[in-house]
């Protein structure tokens, strides 16, 4: 007996050693990128084979915060995209999803491949046609034209997500509540809502995260009228100041980390949102 | 004389020639426009949107505040300025409007910074508003006889293209690292300092996008085959006696370049990296004022100096054009207007100050005393810049066909070896 109730706590304390190696590993695959970003941001003239930046600067973070700097500009269109991108398409992908994880029904099949559709085309064929019909339509060179093109790429991500949430669904609970007596309003609020929850946290932050990276259709679409974050990242980049460009992509990243953080309990395996992808 | 030195090689003024200044009120005005005053009337209030590579904070805070200011303060113009990764993203804007019918005042791009290539896309498509340049006050500052940029990669500018900075083929080299007697001058010596040197070499794969190493190219053609004149016009024989030379020389140094040449830099932002990480010992500049901005701006050593080879090194221009579908021509034609203006190009130079290094286009013999001290001040305190004398090896681009062989061969007999 002794010898059994010693073996558990070892090899539980085994478990839990390598789940704590797999997370310090993930951590330092996530963060090292940034760690070079973080001290190339801070150098000037920082040439091989120093290994560390001889001279540390804030020349960087003066341009970004320069009176001509585009960055505030940007970070306000990206935001405003992302945030309204995001309410949305989840908005627009709830209906959908449900009738996908919920029914089946013929062509089912077509449907679900229509709706990934967007995933396997590149972007840019997309966008070059979409550009000239935005052109005519006037949707070009403004917010309301960028933020319908981002929801090309963002739908299917938003869907699936959200269609896997519904097909661990039970519908009767809404039957429940409507036969006690509960509005088609209070049904959803109280009974929908709660269950779908995580699963509408984890959509949301697919259509954040890809409105808020999105490059070539804002560059399309917005015409040089919409200056995002991404469009003032490549332009950046494709000169040679390795000190603002990393600095820019802090400035860039800092926003998605902040949100993952927040948001990370969702995302955890216990969580019904992640389960949905089994479904593809 | 002393003073002059630096300008005085800028091709420019080699020769002067100075025009008959036209004064400003019985100028013809510049299409759909009745004179000068008009396009300054039109211009109050409008939105300048600016298309024009990104990548140059020099060029962007330049721009901004300089021009910028001076746009807002004087004549009532707000400018966008629109950050691109490539010119061709601003042409290609203008062809989806101009296929979707967008009306020719209605257009989202009015003024490009663009050159070669794009500009010929645009003028070929009929896409170019103009001809303007010599319809706004300060074309008088031009040379427009003798200046050289009349034709852009060997197209006629036809008056739709602005010249507004010089540039030259310039190496650039760490005195810190080599002694300039010890420097190659020529592409032959070259080649000997390649073998004598390896792996401490390479150059920018010619491409589009990549003209610097087109130019290396079509440079060392010059000294394999008689100089610029055979290059001027385009000449299918000439491309097939001189293509092979260049190969073969090229294909000889190959063994000893930066990772025996199983690689190229992709721009020159990427060799100038692996100068400065002192990986090769040579980058390249076009900007007038060589290493001088590049030190200032921390990319390249306190010690990195420009020079030139003895012959043979093509000169070109940074220009602007309109659309056709600018939906704000006024402010676009004030401001080509105000970057010829003297002070302005005298700004433009100073890299100890806000200036990008980019080197005057204006005629010297068209200024005043005091006009023409301003730049030979700014001149004698630049630092990393070529000995002026050696400018004189400046010559002119070839016809753009040629740079359309070189890039469209250099992959193919050098890269792949498959010639």
């Amino acid at each position: 007996m002794a010898s059994i109730s010693s073996r558990a706590p070892t090899s539980k304390s085994l478990a839990r050693f390598l789940h704590y190696c797999a997370v310090a590993f993930l951590i330092f695959l996530l963060l090292t990128p940034l760690i070079a970003f973080f001290f190339n941001a801070f150098s000037f003239r920082w040439f091989y084979p120093q290994l560390f930046p001889k001279e540390i600067s804030l020349r960087a973070w003066e341009s970004i915060v320069a009176s001509n700097s585009k960055v505030p500009e940007a970070l306000l269109n990206s935001t405003i995209l992302a945030v309204g991108v995001t309410l949305s398409s989840v908005i627009i992908g709830l209906p959908a999803a449900r009738a996908l994880g919920l029914y089946s029904f013929r062509g089912k099949r077509v449907i679900e491949f229509l709706i990934i559709s967007p995933t396997i085309v590149p972007g840019i064929a997309v966008a070059m046609g979409l550009n000239i019909n935005f052109i005519r339509w006037g949707l070009s060179g403004n917010l309301l034209g960028v933020g319908l093109v981002h929801l090309v790429p963002v739908m299917p991500y938003v869907v699936l997500t959200l269609s896997g949430v519904f097909s661990n669904y039970n519908p009767e609970y809404e039957q429940q509540a409507r036969s006690l007596g509960a509005g088609m309003l209070a049904t959803f609020w109280h009974v929908t809502l709660p269950a779908i929850f995580p699963g509408i946290v984890v959509a949301s932050l697919f259509a954040y995260l890809i409105s808020w990276s999105q490059y070539i259709l804002t560059f399309l679409i917005g015409a040089g009228q919409v200056i995002t974050m991404p469009v003032l990242l490549f332009s950046t980049a494709s000169g040679s100041n390795n000190a603002l460009t990393a600095a820019m992509s802090l400035v860039f990243v800092a926003p998605s980390i902040l949100i993952l953080t927040l948001t990370a309990r969702y995302l955890s395996g216990k969580s019904s949102a992640i389960g949905g992808f089994g479904q593809l | 004389m002393f003073r002059y030195r630096i300008m005085a090689t800028f091709l420019l003024c080699l020769v002067l020639m100075p025009l008959a200044a036209v004064a400003a009120d019985d100028m013809e005005g510049p299409p759909g426009f009745d004179n000068w005053e008009a396009v300054l009337e039109e211009a109050r209030g409008q939105t300048l949107n600016w298309h024009m590579w990104g990548g140059s904070d020099a060029w962007n805070s330049f721009v901004d505040i300089v021009y910028g200011g001076e746009l807002m303060e004087n004549y009532g113009v707000t400018l966008n300025r629109v950050p691109l990764a490539d010119t061709v993203d601003a042409v290609n804007q203008v062809l989806s409007e101009e296929e979707a019918g967008v009306a020719h005042d209605e257009g989202s791009v009015d003024l490009i910074w663009i050159n070669g290539e794009n500009f010929k896309t645009l003028k070929q498509a009929g896409l170019l508003y103009g001809p303007w340049t010599l319809n706004v006050p300060n074309s008088k500052y031009l040379d427009w006889e003798t200046g050289g940029f009349l034709l852009d990669f060997g197209e006629p500018i036809d008056y739709s293209e602005q010249p507004w900075a010089a540039g030259a083929f310039q190496w650039i080299y760490d005195t810190a690292r080599m002694d300039a007697e010890d420097l190659p001058r020529s592409y032959a010596e070259l080649g000997e300092w390649i073998g004598a040197n390896p792996g401490r070499f390479t150059y920018v794969a010619p491409g589009p996008g990549a003209f610097q190493g087109t130019r290396i190219v079509k440079q060392l053609m010059y000294e394999l085959c008689g100089g610029p004149e055979p290059f001027a016009a385009f000449d299918q024989s000439v491309w097939d006696e001189c293509s092979p030379k260049a190969w073969e020389v090229l294909n000889a140094w190959e063994a000893n370049l930066w990772r025996e040449g199983a690689t190229y830099p992709a721009t020159a932002n990427e060799l100038n990296e692996l100068f400065a990480n002192g990986e090769v010992d040579f980058s390249l500049t076009l900007t007038g004022t060589g290493a001088a901005r590049g030190i200032a701006s921390g990319q390249l050593p306190e010690t990195a100096k420009a020079y030139l080879f003895d012959a043979n090194m093509i000169s070109g221009f940074s220009y602007l054009a309109i659309p056709i579908n600018s939906a704000n021509k006024a402010a676009a034609l004030v401001m080509g207007n105000l970057l010829v203006r003297p002070d302005m190009q005298a700004a433009q130079l100073d890299t100890n100050s806000l200036g990008t290094g980019a080197t005057p286009v204006v005629d010297f013999s068209t200024l005043s005393e005091e006009e023409a001290q301003a730049f030979a001040d700014i001149a004698a305190a630049i630092v990393g810049a070529a000995d002026p004398a050696e400018f004189a090896a400046l010559v002119p681009n070839t016809a753009s066909e040629y740079h359309t062989l070189t890039e469209q061969n250099w992959e193919r007999c050098v890269l792949r070896d498959e010639c």
